[in-house]
């Protein structure tokens, strides 16, 4: 049975009337899950949906039920967040885990290789993309859906929670040494940084490639939500503003704004202040947590056959590349005293 | 090492061998050929850059060894013995491992002991074996 044949009948049961998948197109990206576009007939009406289905081999190990009430958390807060529509964890009609949101047409994501990536466009989403991200901080995130499913760790324990996690990562799936990536690591774990303000959702991957825009300014989806966490909301912001994210741009972070717009975009949206000494150990942290996904990016493309090329793109340019930003940061760390 | 050359070129054949189910046609096999493109053309840089990059960290990180040996302990003197022979990517990488290991353990040793000015030198190692390594893949337009 094709996977549309699948989906088909998947629905028709859930739904108890009957459903038919009349088109379906995988996207492009999306390394970590399967990612489809489809449009469904039910009831005399045309719906246009997303299927998020886990791959044989994923470039990030994520719980789909975490991702699902990621969406179900901000969905309807006055964020561009689509609707999560059904979660089924063991994979029922179609053998893998999946879930099924809602789908938001006439928009693009753009990938962070292209330069520059927003054109005149580049101030107006970055006022949003940081405003967005300061609303996600702002958000009390013990009283959303995603507290079911991830534990909320202390204030101060926020930065150990998220470097043992990622070293972690990278202490299972680094098939050569690394001197770089773990003298960073030692560096943040001898200087820790100050405890969170608060406790926020971290998106966890909230970067250039990771929205949809509609190419006139207005960003209209927030994606990728398959790593999100409970932790400190300053984890979001160097991640998002990781030189990785905005190829060959130096005066701008994100390919969007001067660095200073953004925090002060972000601050004003959170009701938080940005601390530069616990920002600087969060940008620090985003590099590492970078070349963590590249190792273990580069271990699954081995692992599944070398069959998938974003796996061996990522595990091997984009670990080079990650390698180049590591440096230049310890580099740019005071001496040793 | 991350994906070899020879790891790469062969991924990007069985990514492409395989006809895709109808579903993964249009822009899912449109982005699968784009990255697939990526990586050759990146692949033509390593074959042409990548002996000399290793051959020249290996003896990076042997001078740096050898001259830490009498304060740090013979140990580091012992592993910066040798020379590639072998000049194949897989031989070189064999090497560079034991070596990095070596590296690692040092920086660590030399970080206890707050030596400010070798935990300089060996970060400004680190910046030049990134810098050796790094594959150059032009800006794509935006479109």
């Amino acid at each position: 049975m094709s996977l549309q044949d699948q989906l088909g009948a998947y629905l028709t049961r859930i739904w108890d009337q009957p459903a038919r998948v009349t088109t379906i197109s995988r996207i492009p990206g999306g390394a970590s899950r399967e990612t489809y576009r489809f449009d469904v007939e039910v009831g005399g009406e045309t719906r246009g949906l997303i299927l998020r289905r886990d791959p044989v081999g994923s470039l990030i190990d994520t719980e789909r039920k975490l991702e699902f009430l990621a969406f179900r958390s901000f969905h309807g807060c006055g964020l561009p967040v689509p609707e999560a529509v059904a979660l089924e964890e063991d994979g029922a009609e179609l053998e893998r885990p999946f879930f099924i949101m809602s789908r938001i047409d006439g928009g693009k994501a753009q990938s962070p290789f292209t330069v520059p990536p927003y054109g005149d466009h580049a101030a107006a989403i970055g006022e949003q993309f940081y405003s967005h991200l300061g609303q996600i901080a702002a958000a009390d995130p013990l009283t959303l859906p995603i507290a079911e499913a991830t534990p909320a760790p202390p204030l101060d324990g926020c930065w150990k929670a998220a470097l043992d996690y990622w070293e972690g990562v990278i202490d299972a799936d680094e098939e050569h040494p690394q001197p770089i990536v773990r003298a960073c690591i030692r560096r943040l774990r001898a200087n820790p940084p100050p405890p969170a303000q608060k406790l926020s959702v971290v998106h966890g991957d909230y970067r250039t490639g990771n929205f949809m825009h509609d190419g006139a300014g207005r960003i209209i989806a927030l994606l990728d939500w398959e790593m999100a966490h409970i932790g400190d909301p300053l984890e979001d912001l160097g991640w998002a503003m990781e030189p990785l994210w905005c190829y060959g741009e130096t005066d701008r972070v994100s390919g969007m704004l001067p660095k200073a717009e953004a925090i002060a975009i972000w601050e004003k949206a959170s009701g938080l202040t940005v601390d530069p000494a616990a920002l600087a150990w969060w940008d620090l942290f985003a590099s590492v947590k970078g070349q963590a996904i590249w190792i273990s990016s580069a271990k699954e493309y081995r692992a599944g056959g070398l069959k998938d090329p974003v796996l061996g793109l990522s595990g091997w340019y984009t670990a080079r590349r990650q390698d180049v930003i590591l440096a230049d940061r310890l580099m740019a760390l005071e001496a040793l005293s | 090492m991350t994906p070899t050359v020879p790891e790469l070129l062969l991924g990007n054949f069985l990514a492409l061998m395989e006809p895709p189910p109808p579903e993964s046609m249009g822009d899912f096999l449109q982005g699968r050929v784009a990255v697939t493109g990526m990586i050759a053309l990146l692949s033509a840089q390593e074959a042409e850059r990548g002996i000399e990059a290793r051959a020249w960290e290996n003896g990076a990180i042997r001078a740096l060894l050898t001259a830490s040996a009498p304060a740090w302990g013979d140990r580091f003197g012992e592993a910066a013995k040798g020379v590639d022979k072998d000049l194949s990517l897989a031989a070189m990488d064999r090497a560079n491992a034991a070596l990095r290991r070596e590296l690692i353990a040092l920086h660590i040793a030399v970080e206890q002991a707050r030596d400010a000015a070798l935990d300089t030198e060996i970060r400004k190692l680190y910046v030049k074996m990134a810098d050796a390594r790094r594959l150059d893949l032009p800006p794509l337009p935006a479109g």
